[in-house]
């Protein structure tokens, strides 16, 4: 299906007042503008193609339903963004809540996951293996949602604290802790790793 | 000295609070500064978690998967329309409402009104007091008193050679006629014998002036107005008309010159 060139002329301005209208083919400009950079932020929050194809659609089926409450009151993309970091960070949370309690390999006081012996040697195998994403990828596990989510706004994509505490609906004293928090953890963890390795 | 913490220092690594003061410090603290170094090297290596590339068509594939999950909006001129009519059709019936109440409100006032006169006017309540049907008696009766003091008064100074009067003075004796017999009738009834009396006299005088076989010549109408003024009829009408004077008042307003 594509999108005419007519329809991808429009702003995003007129593409809302048209859906509002009562044509819902003009969504279609603003699911093709913003889905790719919905995408990328999902993505690292959630750390999973699948789930951050997920959160691109929930976030944008949202959008939809809440058009009419936007009312232009800001740029739609900053708008959307912000939907798609809360359906992330619902996304997380339930994925934490499955995971029962978070499985940690160090001794971290302000951690309240389940302290093991990795007898699989996950970490180890991937590292001896050379995986570094997945390094990475565990380390990012030992953080909270909220401080996973801050962290990536705040280091991954340039969000200052303000945006983040608006983007996550917290207030900024909460925002910048969460960040400070994930950066001591992501530290210590990686330190670990490099350890072993 | 007191040297920089952690999150002094991570947030000098992303530009946050006092920036300046922080370099100062980093400058002159030996210490502060190596830990600052490997802290930086630490997060520059945390730009990890990059997002697979999506290819170019990544939104319209999404669009595809969503539309048809998405109900159209109605529009918004359909909408403002539904509203409009409902507007006013609120409108129409708050007016309609009003006007009601208005309505309602004002008969209840006229009501009110008319009760609260009739308790605080005596002269209103002894004119309710009296019966319809005596008020209705008193009226006839002024009136046909008036009209027969009229009736007299032509009749005693009629010329005799302008016969030219002597219809209309018939017509308005034959008019008068039924009436006085009701009058009549009704003081009998009262037992009011001097006015039975007066409307008997009256009554013949009518019945003569009705009746004339000729006509009204000079000599009938001569002999007429001499019983006018040997029986003082005329006076006896003045007299008894004046017995009605608050009674007329009390009526007037209600009955204008009316005939029976």
């Amino acid at each position: 299906m594509r999108v005419s060139n007519v329809r991808m002329n429009m702003d995003d301005h007129a593409a809302i007042q048209a859906v509002l209208a009562g044509d819902k083919e003009a969504y279609a400009v603003l699911v093709v503008g913003h889905s790719a950079r919905l995408f990328r932020v999902a993505f690292r929050i959630t750390g999973n193609e699948a789930d951050a194809e997920d959160v691109v659609q929930e976030a944008l089926l949202r959008g939809y339903r809440k058009l009419e409450s936007f009312a232009s009151r800001s740029d739609f993309g900053t708008w959307i963004y912000r939907i798609a970091v809360h359906c992330a960070l619902d996304k997380i949370g339930c994925s934490k809540g499955t995971e029962s309690v978070p499985i940690t390999e160090t001794t971290d006081q302000q951690q309240d996951g389940l302290q093991i012996a990795d007898q699989a040697a996950g970490p180890e195998r991937l590292l001896l293996s050379g995986e570094i994403g997945a390094m990475q990828e565990i380390a990012m596990h030992g953080l909270t949602p909220t401080e996973r989510t801050a962290f990536v706004l705040r280091h991954l994509e340039g969000c200052t604290t303000e945006e983040i505490a608006t983007a996550m609906g917290i207030p900024p004293n909460t925002a910048k802790q969460s960040v400070f928090r994930a950066v001591q953890k992501l530290r210590r963890r990686l330190a670990t790793l490099k350890v072993k390795t | 000295m007191i040297h920089l913490s952690e999150e002094e220092l991570i947030a000098q690594v992303y530009g946050e609070g006092d920036h300046a003061a922080r370099q100062a410090h980093l400058d002159q603290c030996a210490e502060c500064s190596r830990a600052y170094a490997a802290l930086r090297s630490d997060m520059a290596e945390m730009n990890f978690l990059e997002p697979p590339e999506r290819d170019a068509f990544y939104g319209e594939k999404v669009w595809a998967s969503l539309s048809g999950s998405l109900p159209a909006y109605e529009s918004r001129k359909g909408n403002w329309l539904r509203i409009g009519l409902w507007r006013g059709l609120s409108y129409a019936a708050a007016c309609v409402l009003l006007g009601a109440c208005t309505f309602i409100g004002g008969r209840l006032w006229e009501r009110q009104q008319v009760r609260h006169t009739a308790e605080t006017n005596p002269q209103q309540k002894q004119h309710e007091a009296v019966p319809a049907r005596t008020r209705v008696v008193v009226v006839v009766l002024g009136d046909h008193l008036d009209r027969s003091e009229r009736l007299l008064v032509e009749l005693k100074h009629a010329d005799a050679e302008s016969t030219g009067i002597a219809s209309p003075l018939r017509e308005e004796a034959q008019s008068l006629l039924a009436a006085n017999r009701i009058c009549r009738q009704n003081a009998m009834h009262e037992d009011d014998a001097a006015l039975a009396t007066a409307l008997d006299r009256l009554d013949h005088l009518l019945q003569e002036l009705t009746n004339q076989p000729g006509g009204l010549n000079a000599a009938t109408l001569a002999r007429l107005q001499n019983e006018i003024s040997a029986d003082g009829l005329l006076l006896e009408v003045r007299v008894l008309r004046s017995r009605l004077p608050s009674q007329r008042t009390a009526a007037s307003g209600q009955t204008k010159g009316g005939t029976i």
